[in-house]
This record gives structure tokens, sequence and C-alpha cells, in this order.
């Protein structure tokens, strides 16, 4: 891995920090670079590449917090820019009545990288066009009753490479090249409407990930699943029935009901304005019943080749599994140096950046929901009635993280233990309690889906894994679409 | 002007035209601050200073679109070295069209307010005002951002168009909290106000103590008012899904229309507005070097254009609207006349039903049909025989576009020009009625 950057640049920015008295200082290089294929059907749109390096500095100065930062290295733009940091920062702090203060933690000096087998830089423009071509081709041969009027594919390679320096020891190099591909398409029938579906493939590593991931298969397949759904799908049972959902659906909720609401910044309040705040309250860490047994999720950003992949954090912290949910008590919330603090515990390196120009913040990794030991087959085989819901499309959760919405896409009734005919947009609503609190069984087939969270101000996007295993539900009543 | 820019967008255009047959280089300068606000103190203060570059590059009809925060050209010029290696590989794109003539370039005036860089500077004082107007008001606490930006914007192309303008932008948004219930303001603007700022810090408090009621809430058909933040974020997907990209992947509604379709009640109309230059949106020329003008999307009901850059105009037949985007045409700022319904008389003429005043979560089940659900935020409060009888707590609007936009039956004449989270192109928007929308809250 060879630097972009001087190491002892960001280091006089640190020091330059000191002199001006700041308690804390933290410099990060950080730079993303992506490249990328459109392609609408069988024809490309673009190609695009981009290029975003730069440097951001936080400073700590009399108990308040400053972010500065440029796209700029010349030595002179960093050390006026740290200035400019320090003295917003001081002339804030007037209004600040607490001090703002980090935990103290063992920093590590370390270099790591994800191993590539084939490197993602590598995996250059002409290949990237045949899979998209690829993935249309076998998508529209596999339909026979509907049409793919619009399919439209961008695959990304991004390389992440960043390099944090903080003025308490903190010094974390590292190089993360991550895939991702995105497929929109809409199926349509001329007498019973369209189905659309945004289907992702996302992890870190190298070129290899597309032999795994396998996406024309797995496009084409889900296309004759989703035909099914658009020209037989009916509609959901009037009655309360068992609702089984798939671990893509299950990655969401716990993405969504267990992830976020488990941020501490959150639970404190910092996010309020915007992403919003949460039902957990700093008193029910360690003390609240929010689920049954089953109720396990896990944030953990070091699994291999992970969408939300990292060993280090944003403040040099080292990361670990965190278990949010354990057995249905609330364990565990995210934290960075300054929740931690509040929290008096150490951090659990839960500090991440979009970008250079991006406050490092409270974010997930990879959160998913614990699996068990049965097969799928056994976990619905006593279900008489049931839905099966696999994918989705629409979603929402309030800003408290409790009053929750799934619409279901590819989705089957469940008949004496068996799946049976599709259902057409089965609507889920409940409360995270009544989710955590009503899971009758989990499967053994854990699987990762990748997302971009969304949390900040200003806004920032990090990638992310969610997942879990089929999980059966009490009875519930599911609704139709208005 | 911005020199410094303006000579990079020569020096990178004049260099590449030697390799692809057209060039268009987009430099865009920015210099912003944002003070964030947690428990009625500042939580951060955040700087950025940064130059990105925005090349669109052709050659035979291939088109390749790049992006690169970076002072030093000659890490760009490397890249596309790479990129020309590749022509042979890739084929035209569907949507390459050449790049307009030569324009008079015509900037937009106007859309700088030096306050905003003074303020930069000095910050603290916006900050106090905003967390003491809310208190005031008798909440307990505030949290929400200042956002101060000066953005200089330069194109020039291998047509021969040169042209560069100056903006400021002025962001800020409040949301207030007494015991369990929360309000919720917001304001965007190229110009500072200190009126603004007493505002959104006034409405959110208004909003958070409207009431101390909470009343239970049968999920069904209502007839609700919509706040113009709810407006403005609902009403930004309709406009996203108006750019020809969006009906060209399928997942517009507008898919299904063509211009002269009667798709929502007379008193709707939706235009984008780059040359209001009270808006933060506002720009004089596209990223095509075409001048910007204001356009109804819809008007009086009736669906009237989608937008487009040369590309996909060129596609469909038409002339560009001024909305390039390279690969997407995008709306710019966003304005809904108003009615005749006085802002201040809303709740007593709705009788009956919901008032929702901030929503976020906004997602679509289908954007072919235009199906989606909304989540509401702060105050939700139920109406009765005209009057506020409690809050309902956090609902949902599961609804389509269509039927929303055909139920419309007022608009308020008041409109206020909103800008935060949840509505990232500015809009100027009124209070809109809306009857027989389905909420829903789960019943487990």
């Amino acid at each position: 891995m060879e630097l972009q950057v001087d190491p002892t640049l960001l280091y006089r920015v640190v020091d330059r920090g000191r002199e001006l008295n700041a308690q804390y200082v933290e410099v990060r290089f950080q730079s993303d670079y992506r490249v990328s294929v459109t392609t609408r059907n069988d024809r490309i749109l673009a190609v695009s590449s981009s290029k975003s390096s730069g440097i951001g500095i936080r400073v700590l100065v009399n108990g308040a917090l400053g972010f500065a930062a440029t796209n700029s290295t010349s030595s002179s733009d960093l050390l006026e820019l740290v200035e400019r940091a320090v003295s917003q920062a001081s002339a804030t702090s007037r209004l600040r009545k607490k001090p703002i203060e980090f935990s103290d933690e063992n920093l590590s000096s370390i270099k790591y990288s994800v191993d590539e087998k084939k490197r993602l830089e590598d995996f250059n423009v002409e290949e990237m066009i045949k899979l998209a071509m690829d993935i249309y081709s076998t998508a529209r041969s596999a339909v026979r009753e509907v049409k793919l009027p619009f399919l439209v594919t961008d695959i990304r390679v991004h390389i992440q490479e960043k390099l944090v320096v903080t003025s308490d020891g903190a010094y974390v190099e590292s190089r993360i090249p991550r895939l991702h591909i995105s497929v929109l398409s809409t199926l349509l029938h001329p007498q019973k409407g369209t189905l659309q579906r945004s289907r992702e493939f996302g992890g870190s590593g190298g070129g290899e990930l597309i032999e795994r991931w396998d996406p024309a298969r797995a496009i084409s397949e889900e296309q004759v699943a989703l035909e099914r759904v658009l020209v037989s799908g009916i509609m959901p049972p009037r009655e309360k029935v068992t609702v089984v959902l798939g671990p893509e659906v299950v990655g969401l909720i716990v993405h969504e009901s267990a992830g976020h609401p488990m941020e501490a910044d959150r639970i404190l309040g910092r996010e309020a304005s915007q992403a919003g705040e949460s039902y957990v309250k700093p008193e029910y860490i360690g003390s609240y019943k929010i689920g049954n047994k089953y109720a396990t999720v896990v944030d953990d950003p070091t699994l291999p080749n992970s969408y939300g992949f990292y060993l280090y954090d944003d403040e040099g912290v080292k990361a670990r599994p965190r278990y949010l949910y354990k057995e249905g008590l609330i364990n565990e919330p995210l934290h960075n140096r300054h929740t931690a603090r509040i929290f008096n515990v150490k951090s659990n390196g839960a500090s991440r950046s979009m970008n250079y120009a991006s406050e490092p913040i409270v974010r997930m990794g990879n959160t998913y929901l614990v699996p068990g030991e049965m097969s799928f087959e056994e976990l619905i085989e006593d279900v008489d009635l049931g839905v099966y819901v696999k994918s989705y499309m629409e979603w929402n959760i309030d800003d408290i993280r409790w009053n929750q919405r799934y619409v279901g896409l590819e989705a089957y009734i469940i008949r004496n233990g068996e799946l049976a005919e599709p259902v057409r947009n089965p609507v889920l609503e409940f409360t995270t309690g009544w989710f955590y609190s009503n899971i009758l069984g989990v499967d053994r087939n854990l699987e990762f889906h990748p997302g971009i969270c969304g949390k900040g101000e200003p806004s920032q996007g990090v990638p992310v894994w969610f997942g879990g295993p089929n999980v059966k539900l009490s009875k519930m009543q599911i609704g139709v679409l208005a | 002007m911005n020199d410094l820019a303006l000579d990079l967008a020569r020096d990178i255009t004049e260099k590449l035209s030697q390799q692809f047959d057209e060039v268009a280089v987009l430099a865009i300068k920015r210099r912003e601050l944002m003070v964030k606000i947690w428990n009625n103190e500042p939580s951060i203060t955040q700087m950025w200073s940064r130059l990105n570059l925005y090349l669109r590059l052709a050659k035979s009809g291939k088109l390749w679109v790049l992006a690169y925060e970076t002072h030093k050209p000659e890490v760009l010029l490397k890249h596309t070295d790479e990129m020309i290696k590749v022509a042979d590989k890739i084929t035209e794109s569907e949507l390459y069209a050449p790049l307009p003539d030569y324009a008079v370039c015509k900037p937009v005036s106007g859309a700088f307010d030096g306050n905003v860089e003074f303020y930069m500077n000095y910050p603290d004082e916006l900050v106090e005002s905003l967390v003491v107007g809310t208190l005031s008001t008798g909440v307990d606490r505030v949290s929400g951002t200042i956002t101060l930006s000066r953005v200089e914007r330069v194109l020039t192309t291998s047509r021969g168009y040169e042209c560069s303008e100056v903006k400021s932008e002025f962001e800020v948004y409040a949301r207030a909290f007494k015991d369990e219930f929360t309000g919720h303001w917001a304001h965007g603007s190229t110009h500072i106000s200190h009126s603004a700022i007493r505002e959104v810090g006034r409405r959110a408090g208004i909003y958070a103590t409207i009431t101390r009621n909470r009343v239970d809430f049968t999920p069904g058909e209502y007839n609700v008012i919509l706040s113009p933040l709810v407006v403005g974020n609902l009403f930004e997907y309709v406009a996203h899904m108006a750019s020809a990209l969006s009906v060209l992947t399928g997942f517009s509604m507008f898919s299904k229309y063509k211009p002269g379709d009667s798709i929502a009640t007379e008193s709707l109309s939706l235009y984008d507005a780059p040359r209001d230059t009270s808006l933060p949106g506002t720009l004089g020329f596209d990223d095509e070097g075409v001048e910007t003008f204001n356009k109804p999307i819809i008007e009086k009901g009736v669906f009237t254009t989608l937008l487009h850059n040369v590309a996909t105009a060129s596609k469909m037949g038409t002339k560009s609207t001024g909305n390039a985007g390279w690969i997407g045409p995008r709306p710019w700022n966003l304005n809904i006349p108003g009615g005749d319904m006085r802002e201040d008389e809303l709740i007593r003429e709705l009788r009956n039903g919901v008032f929702i005043t901030n929503n976020w979560y906004t997602r679509l089940q289908n954007y072919y049909e235009g199906i989606f659900s909304t989540v509401s935020r702060d105050a939700a409060l139920l109406i009765k025989n005209g009057e506020i009888v409690g809050h309902i707590g956090r609902i949902r609007i599961a609804s389509t576009f269509s039927k929303l936009m055909k139920n419309i039956q007022g608009l308020s004449r008041e409109r206020y020009d909103v800008w935060w989270w949840e509505v990232r192109v500015p809009m100027r928007a009124p209070f809109i009625v809306v009857s027989n929308i389905q909420l829903t809250k789960p019943e487990v």
C-alpha cells in the first residue's frame, strides 16, 4: 500500500493544533476513488470515475468541537485551516455549559488492508460492461409472460484509503477496496401492471466477489420469481396469519430497529433535529428487555469481505463485535470516544466518516440477527397458513425507531408447512417491541445484504451490511396497499 | 468571477480537447460553515473549503463523466489518459448528444449576500439567536443547524462556452422539544435573514407546544393539512420523477403520462424556478451551458414538461429545458403557487381531519405507479370540529402521488421557503389540504 500523503504533514497539523491549545487534534487523510459503468438494458449510459481526496481536521478546544476539511494538501493551507478550526471551536465554546470530553483509549499504530485475489483496479471497464450486458440478456431471456422494459445496472469499484493520526497517539493506515452492483428492474404485464425491484450486491475484497455472487444468475432467477408474483400473485390472507421473513427483510429490520436506536449519539439526542432520537433511553442499557431469547443482534465491522468492513475506526479505536441486543436485553450501544465518555465506558470503535470532508460520527458496520440451528423447512413445517416475505421495496421507520413498515415484493403463501402460491404486496406494520417479542424461531441461513446508510449533518452515506436468518413471527394482520 | 477556477477549467478544456471530440469542465469552489446545535448548545462547528472539478468527455459518441476533488490538474489528466485507453472497448452512450453551440454567458445576479461571508467568521451570534428565540416559546430544548455557504461555479466547454457565477446559501432548521412533544421548521435562502432565524425557532416552538393532549388514532382515510415541510418533501419526489432520465429508466410515474395529460387538480402547479435568485438552488446556466429558465412541470393540474438536458431532449425529440445534469436532468428550485386559503383558517376550515407538520423517510414501492408511504414526525394533530384535539403520535401517509395530486382541496396563500435534511431541492411551498388520504399506524 503506497500512501498518498506524507504523514509528517499530518503531524505538523497536529502539532500546530496543540500549540494553539487544542486538547485533542485528529487529522485524517482520506481518498475515495470510484469507477463505474451504468447501463440501461443493452446500452451504455455512461462510464464514470470520481476521485475525492483531502484532509479533515477535528479539534477539541475549551470543551467545544471544531471540524475543518479541505482538498488542498498544501502545508500552508492546512496550517491555516487548523487555526481556523481552533478559532471557531473556541468562539462557540462560550455557548457550551458542559464541556465535550473524549474517553481515554489504548490507541494503536497499525496498517491494514483488505486482500484481493483479483485486484479491483484490474477489473476494467470492459469487464464491467460485459457483466452488465450479461445481467440484462440473461434476465430478459428468463422471463416469458412479462416484458422487461427497463433494467438499469450500475457496477462500481470503490477504493478507499485513509490515514488517521491523533494527538494522543493513534496512527491507522488502511486500504479497503469495495465492489458494488445495483440492478433496478421493471417488469411489465399488459393486464397485471408493473412490479419494480432494486437488488444490490456489495462487499469488500477483489474481483473474486463476482464469482461468489454470480449476479447474472441471481438476477435472472429472481426475475422469474417476480414474474410469477406479478402474473399469479394473490392478495394476502384477510385473517391473522403466521409471518415468516427472509434474511433480506430481517436484515433491514435489525438495521433500522436495533442498529439505529442503539447508536449512542442518537440516544443522547445529538442527531435529534434530523436523523432523530431513539426509543432507547440511557437508563435502558443493561436493564430493559425489548425482546425474547431469539432477539440477539450483533454489529460487527470486522466480518471478512463485508461491505461495512473496517478493523480500526476513524478515531483510531480497534473495532470489535458489539452485542446490541442480547437475548432480548438492550445490551451495548455503538460508541465513539465522545459518547463513551458520557456513558463512562470505553469506545467500541463505531466512529466512521463518509469522506475526508465528513465529521466522524457513530455508525453501524455490519448488523445482523444471530441465526439458529434449524433448516428453513423445519422453521415452516408447523405453519398451517402463513405468508413468507422474501424481499421488499418500500419501507420506513419513525424517528425514534419504533413504528415501522415493510412492503413485501417476492412473497408466498405458506400452506401446510410448504411454500405455495405467490402473494402481491403484503404490507407489514409493527413496532420494534412487537417484532423482537414475537420471534418464534430462526433458521440457520444467515445472509447479508449491502446498503448505504445515511446519517449526519451534512448527510453522510457509509457502506454497511445488514443480515439475518429466516425468522418466524407470531400471527399478525397483513395489510394491503391503499 | 473566480479566476483560479476559470483558468483551471480553461486549461483542462484546452488540453483534453486534443484527445476528445467534446470537453466540458465544471468547476465548483465552495466555502462553507455549519454549526450543529444539540440540547441548546453547539455540538460541533464544521468548515469546508474545497474545489470540485467535473468533466464530461465525449469521443465518437462515447461518454465519460468524471468528478475530482483536487487542486492538482495533473492527477486529473492522468486519469483521463486511462479513460481514453478504453475508448475502443466501449460502445456509444445512449445518452450522448452534442453539446450546445456557443451561447452568450448570462449568469444570475443578486444571488450573493456578503453577510454570509461575514457570519462565517461570527456564527455564534446566529446560533444564540436561534437557541434563545426557540427557548422563548417555552420549550425545554432545541436542536438544529445553521449553514452558510459561498459557492462559485465555472463552466467551460470545447464549443467555446465560458461562464461563471457566484451565490451564497443560507440554511437553518430547528427542532424544539417540550416533554414528549416536538415541533420543527426550516428555511433556505441565498440571503441571511435574522427574522427567518427567529421565525424558524418560533414555529418549531409553537408546534411543540400547540397542545399537551395525546389522543387515540384510528387508521383510515382522512382529510389532511400538509405543512410546507411535508409538501416540500413529497413534491421533491414528484420533481425528480419529472427528470427525463427517471422516465427513461422506468423509475417515474411520468412514464405513464404525456404532456397535456391532466394529472392533478386545477389548483396545483409545480414550477422549476432556477431564475428565482432568492432560493439557494438558483443558477444561470446548466451543466451543459444552456441558459436556465423557469418552467412549469405541472400547470393548473396539467403535466407540462419533463426536465431535460440536451441528450434526453434529443432522444425524446424536444429541446433542453436547461436542467443538465450530464447524465440525469434535475430540478434546481421548486415553486408551488399559493391558493386562496388563509393559513390561520386552515384548521377551522378542515373541520375534521389531521394536520401533519413534518415528515421523513418517504419510500416508494413502485415508482412507475407512484406508490409511496412516508412517516410523520413532530406534531401530527387530530382536528375535530375545527379545533385541535391532540397529538396522534407518529403516523404514516400511505398513498399514491396520483391520488395525492388529484385530491387537493386547497392551498394556502402564504408560502414558505423550505430547505433541510428531507427537502434537498429548495422549495417555496404553501400548506396544502388533501381529502381522503390513507393514514396508518401499527396495530401491534
